[in-house]
């Protein structure tokens, strides 16, 4: 077989062009992103968020060099440190949901629509499902809510909320339809999260035809969560070395 | 004199053209600011968020240095005296439970990219639109008996809320992006089937094209909840019978 020159010479410079092609890819060149107004109002968002946290902690810090001047005094004899435990004790079942709490707020009831020829029927959009209630709840804890239950089961984090059949699981008992979340916060900023244009409530009451129905009440009593609960497979993080 | 179309065409052109070069330069001062270049604006930004990064860093050191002193103190109590012990460790079980404890233990971890970008159609959506998988995944681990989860590092309590903010999501008020990170503490095997089952989450988020990894863990961490949850219209209800 002869062997071309001009093939030859295209060989060699397809050679030649592979190396400096990998040595290009291999060399580490900082990626240069453009600046565009999304990116800049993206870091002006960046930062906003930043300082509201830095303000959250502001606040936590604040609330433990209280108690750390309290226990301080202890040594004074001014305090007791029993009194001290308990009345933490007391703040921390409260907060993790463990007491019985009553406020002003909303009750939010939710029904299937029972019309015959429903929008939707043929995919069960007629129905609420668990995704529907995990949203609403979402959003009542965007609006500040402090206590959460559905049908007088309190929502805590470690609660599931879950399609079963016929009924919604959660926290283990079963609940069913017409389902009533009752939630204590400021009446209006929670019936808003409901009931405004552009929320998931609204979808669901005006393209679902899901009954919604809020009601604002000066007091709701929110049952403390029934179950026991222990820690098994966590534990707290040692702290030191 | 005689009008062709001609002219008269290019006018009506310009004049358009004049209008949306002024909205452009409008927008774009409104955004950057009067007499900056963008990029000078960038640098000055990001500099800006490094600083508030840094101050964040700082706050969350401070705060953690508070505890530890808080803890010391009533450890130190709680040696003297085995009432004041139990009661001790009766107060860390429910500040453990309020989310205010970093928890360790075995569990899984759950990592959810977004979809790669179709090429044929250009057609593109993320996590961000998606919530309620999000939501649903949570559900589905406190179904399987989770102890203690986590979102990108932010505890999941029972006053988390996850919202969309423009191209990202908000967890605790704080910013998160994908890969969405979900970490449980629990029963690994029960956790991994409970979430892996056919038809189930894992099955749903690979359904709509999501990279879903799962992986079992020994040892996961998750850290505490760093807000401070102050009632202002709940207030505590005696029990009538005990």
């Amino acid at each position: 077989m002869k062997i071309n020159r001009a093939n030859l010479a295209v060989f060699s410079l397809s050679i030649i062009l592979g190396i400096i092609l990998a040595v290009q890819i291999k060399q580490k060149v900082p990626q240069m992103i453009p600046v565009t107004l999304k990116s800049i109002e993206n870091t002006k968002n960046e930062i906003n968020t930043l300082n509201k946290e830095i303000e959250e902690l502001k606040v936590m810090i604040q609330d433990k060099e209280e108690k750390i001047r309290i226990y301080e005094s202890i040594v004074d004899g001014d305090e007791n440190i029993v009194d001290l435990l308990k009345d933490e004790l007391n703040k921390n079942k409260a907060v993790a949901g463990f007491e019985t709490v009553k406020g002003p707020g909303i009750i939010v009831r939710m029904e299937d629509n029972m019309d015959e020829n429903a929008f939707g029927q043929s995919l069960d959009l007629d129905l609420i499902h668990d995704a529907d209630v995990l949203r609403i709840i979402n959003d009542l804890r965007v609006a500040g809510a402090e206590a959460i239950s559905i049908n007088e089961q309190r929502v805590l984090s470690i609660s599931e909320i879950k399609c079963g059949g016929p009924v919604i699981r959660i926290n283990g008992k079963s609940v069913g339809v017409p389902i009533y979340i009752k939630a204590i916060g400021d009446p209006q900023l929670l019936s808003a999260a409901i009931n405004a244009p552009n929320t998931y409530g609204y979808a669901l009451k005006t393209i679902d035809q899901i009954v919604i129905e809020t009601s604002v009440e000066d007091e709701i009593i929110i049952p403390a969560y029934s179950g026991m609960f222990e820690f098994k497979y966590a534990k707290p993080v040692k702290e030191g070395d | 004199m005689k009008t062709s179309k001609g002219p008269f065409a290019i006018i009506i052109v310009s004049i358009l053209l004049g209008i949306i070069l002024a909205l452009q330069f409008k927008t774009v001062s409104k955004t950057v600011g009067e007499g900056i270049l963008p990029t000078q604006r960038a640098q000055q930004l990001a500099i800006e968020l490094k600083k508030v990064q840094e101050e964040r860093d700082a706050a969350l050191k401070a705060l953690n240095e508070a505890e530890n002193k808080i803890a010391q103190y009533e450890r130190g109590e709680a040696d003297n005296n085995v009432y004041v012990e139990n009661l001790y460790n009766d107060l860390e079980k429910y500040r453990a439970l309020a989310g205010y404890v970093d928890l360790q233990g075995p569990g899984v971890i759950i990592e959810i990219q977004d979809p790669p970008v179709d090429v044929q159609y250009g057609i593109e959506y993320s996590i961000v639109d998606d919530i309620d998988l999000i939501l649903q995944t949570i559900s589905v681990l406190n179904a399987a008996q989770a102890e203690a989860i986590s979102i990108n590092d932010q505890r999941y309590t029972a006053y988390t809320e996850i919202v969309r903010a423009g191209d990202h999501i908000e967890v605790n008020g704080v910013s998160i992006n994908s890969p969405i990170v979900i970490k449980a503490i629990g029963d690994p095997e029960t956790l991994e089937s409970a979430l892996s089952i056919k038809r189930g989450i894992v099955w749903t988020l690979r359904f709509y094209d999501y990279t879903v990894n799962l992986v079992k863990d020994d040892n996961i961490i998750i850290p505490k909840y760093r807000k401070l949850i102050e009632f202002v219209y709940s207030q505590p209800v005696e029990d009538q019978v005990k």
